[in-house]
């Protein structure tokens, strides 16, 4: 690789006032959790359980913010058009779905980590292991997308080479996880919202303000803006994007959303299931906040890109000056710099990017490190493990895991917000149809999960192996030739980015077929499912499992 | 979990803090000749949803197929907003291009980069009212399940054992 993938429009050099804003961002999240940390586990338990649907709401809008929500969204709507607008609507409307078909009764059944579900709803630790090594894959797709963005973003502040700096950065982000996890801090996700929607929303209203584009309402007032754009922005289906790929990407993201594990997890700590319904309107609404002002924000760096260069619009597009794809990951952040805006506030923009880069990296590797020494090592290898060999195994593999995301975000397949949703395919295939069968069809059993799971998996990594590998292993690249994708017509129907539209209908059918021609689910595991619809009322702390365990004991009393 | 060694204390503060409660539910479930003509809350009452098959396509229980009314009512609509713009734009795009007045969006862009994302949030928070009114239509109170919020977990798990709500089956057993 002899060009590094950095953006060239981006003022590279050390600023101390933005290092420090980073700092001090990151350096809040720590102390904010670190003071509201509740002393005994029992009172965070309760406490816990007890957030109401605002500050879940927010919770999960700042698990949402990502280096793909904040940069990667507005890279795709500058860089793709219309097509872009097909990440806008698949990572809010599947709010809707899961709110209508898993929120309440997710929060019912009370477990929250995709390897509890699936191991408790189809009793089996090889479907645990399966999903624990699905969760495994989304974090590192996931994670890959998150060092991109901080990487690119990071060399804004700090000034180094794309290189050095994506290691940087990912040792600060590990640095930040063991502080985190030393100081014992529970995330304060609310503070996290506020404080990275506000470093957002500023600079799309200050760029949109003073470069005279919008005043009150930059959601609404780019629109006058587009007709000055090149075509390529608003135009539908041009080039390779078909309507295809935009319903089949679309797809993908709104039924990964509802595969998501850390998604999931936020019912965790609600009332009830009736918080767990508001609160999710309230997060889709905490989201929306950053994706009604994410195309305006790619409408004005587009503009100004073309203004700053002096080129046409049409030549941000195509030729010599056209904005590369580095450059649109980081638009959010070179918008406000070709607005001439302070460093400190540009700095401010990006150090929000980092930011949510970093967080929820470091989610992502606790979630990783979780599946891999609690659901694969304990359960499935060494069911002896005491303690401290969990940990270990816990520890190496943030460390093998950070260092594989490190390697491959050196040269990156793809932009940021289509890494990520390379993730959400794999989640909309593989999670989401047990998620969503487990819970409303009692007879879906052990068979028929592993039989969904696997081809979901398989389905997704051969897809992978299809489009994305042969541009790293020069063998395949030899085979796959010009198109680039080793079978041109399975890369056409089932892109890595939008394999679920083929990968969710097919695993369903297949869980449901084996699930037909099985013995049916233990009467117990039924009634679990049945709880999780029962209008009753459930305690706070109780789970579906609860409630059968202690009903199926009062039973023979019933005849 | 806890639920074996904690079942002796469930049933007995269930009995302290509802007297009749579960026992009295259960039997209620037999004597069904009213089943025509109870109000909504009462046949919630007799209903043992831990006996009844959950199925997405086939609802059971009186509770469910109202629920699953709203759901593909919801789910329907969903569809239309998020994939009709898109679909019409592939179909017809001479006419959705054009551009609106005021605005000044091409209204393909509009309807799908603001119109879709809006209409799932506005369907989200008529979806979670819909569900409160049915609630509401059932007798079911959600504030009354937490009393395990500031009691320790058996109490909270009594409570929810005995159903939470009370008398509201009107009394015809009692």
């Amino acid at each position: 690789m002899t060009i590094p993938l950095q953006a060239e429009a981006l003022d590279i050099s050390f600023k101390l006032l933005p290092a420090i804003i980073v700092f001090l961002m990151m350096a809040s999240f720590l102390v904010i959790g670190y003071v509201f940390k509740v002393a005994d586990t029992e009172g965070m338990w309760v406490a816990g359980r007890g957030i109401g649907n605002i500050e879940n709401g927010m919770a999960i809008g700042a698990n949402w913010m990502s280096a793909a929500s904040y940069l990667g969204l507005a890279g795709l709507v500058a860089l793709s058009g219309f097509y872009g607008l097909a990440f806008i609507v698949g990572w809010t409307t599947g709010y809707f779905v899961l709110l209508i078909f898993l929120a309440a009764q997710m929060r019912r059944f009370g477990k929250y980590t995709a390897p509890d579900f699936v191991a408790d709803r189809f009793n089996s630790p090889t479907a645990r292991a399966l999903a624990a090594f699905t969760t495994l894959l989304i974090a590192y797709v996931y994670s890959v997308g998150q060092a991109r963005g901080m990487g690119l973003v990071g060399q804004y502040v700090f000034g180094l080479d794309i290189i050095p700096m994506i290691v940087v950065m990912m040792t600060i982000t590990v640095g930040y996880l063991a502080l985190s996890g030393m100081l014992g801090a529970t995330k304060n996700m609310a503070v996290q919202y506020v404080i990275l929607i506000v470093a957002f929303l500023a600079g799309v209203y200050v760029v949109g303000f003073t470069g005279g584009y919008s005043t009150v309402l930059p959601q609404i007032e780019y629109g006058a803006l587009l007709g000055e754009l090149s075509r390529q922005f608003t135009e539908p289906f041009i080039g390779g994007n078909s309507y295809y790929l935009w319903v089949a990407t679309a797809f993908s993201l709104i039924f990964g959303t509802c595969g998501l594990p850390h998604v999931l997890v936020r019912f965790y700590t609600v009332k009830n299931e009736r918080t767990a319904r508001w609160s999710t309107v309230s997060g889709l609404f905490f989201i929306m906040l950053l994706y009604w002002a994410a195309p305006a924000m790619a409408a004005f760096g587009v503009d100004l890109f073309a203004a700053v260069n002096e080129i046409s619009p049409e030549a941000v597009y195509s030729g010599g000056q056209a904005m590369s794809g580095a450059e649109g990951d980081v638009i959010v952040v070179l918008a406000a710099q070709f607005a001439d805006l302070p460093t400190w506030f540009v700095g401010l923009v990006a150090a929000g990017g980092m930011a949510a880069a970093i967080a929820t990296t470091a989610g992502l590797f606790i979630t990783a490190s979780s599946a891999v020494a609690h659901d694969i090592y304990a359960e499935l290898i060494n069911p002896d493990a005491s303690q401290r060999q969990q940990v270990l195994i816990g520890r190496a593999t943030i460390v093998g895991i950070g260092a594989l995301v490190t390697v491959t975000a050196f040269n990156p397949p793809a932009l940021i917000g289509e890494l990520v949703a390379y993730a959400f395919s794999l989640a909309g295939t593989v999670l989401f149809p047990m998620f969503f069968l487990g819970l409303w069809w009692e007879n879906t059993n052990r068979q028929g999960a592993l039989a969904g799971m696997t081809v979901g998996l398989l389905l997704w990594i051969t897809s992978i192996i299809n489009s994305v590998l042969p541009a790293y292993v020069p063998a395949l690249a030899d085979v796959a030739g010009e198109g680039g994708a080793l079978v041109p017509i399975y890369a056409q129907y089932v892109p890595p980015i939008g394999a679920a539209l083929v990968g969710t209908p097919l695993v369903f059918l297949v869980t449901i077929a084996v699930s037909l021609v099985t013995p049916e689910p233990p009467l117990e595991t039924k009634k679990m499912v049945r709880q999780c619809h029962s209008p009753e009322p459930m305690g706070q702390q109780q789970t579906a499992e609860d409630i059968v365990s202690n009903s199926g004991g009062d039973t023979p009393a019933d005849d | 979990m806890t639920d074996n060694n904690t079942r002796d204390t469930t049933d007995d503060s269930a009995r302290a803090d509802g007297g009749e409660s579960s026992n009295e539910r259960r039997a209620s479930s037999e004597p069904r000749s009213d089943g025509g003509t109870t109000q909504a809350p009462q046949r919630h009452q007799n209903t043992d949803y831990l006996d009844e098959e959950v199925n997405l396509l086939k609802p059971s229980t009186p509770y469910m197929r109202d629920h699953l009314r709203i759901v593909w009512a919801g789910f329907v609509a969903w569809a239309l907003i998020v994939f009709g713009p898109v679909t019409l734009t592939a179909i017809a795009p001479g006419v959705m291009t054009t551009t609106m007045p005021v605005l000044g969006f091409p209204w393909h862009y509009f309807l799908v980069g603001f119109g879709a994302p809006t209409g799932a949030l506005i369907l989200a928070a008529v979806y979670a009212r819909q569900r409160d009114k049915l609630d509401d239509k059932y007798g079911i109170d959600h504030s009354t399940a937490g009393p395990g919020e500031s009691e320790t977990s058996e109490s909270g798990e009594a409570t929810a054992t005995d159903g939470g709500e009370p008398r509201a089956d009107g009394g015809t057993e009692r």
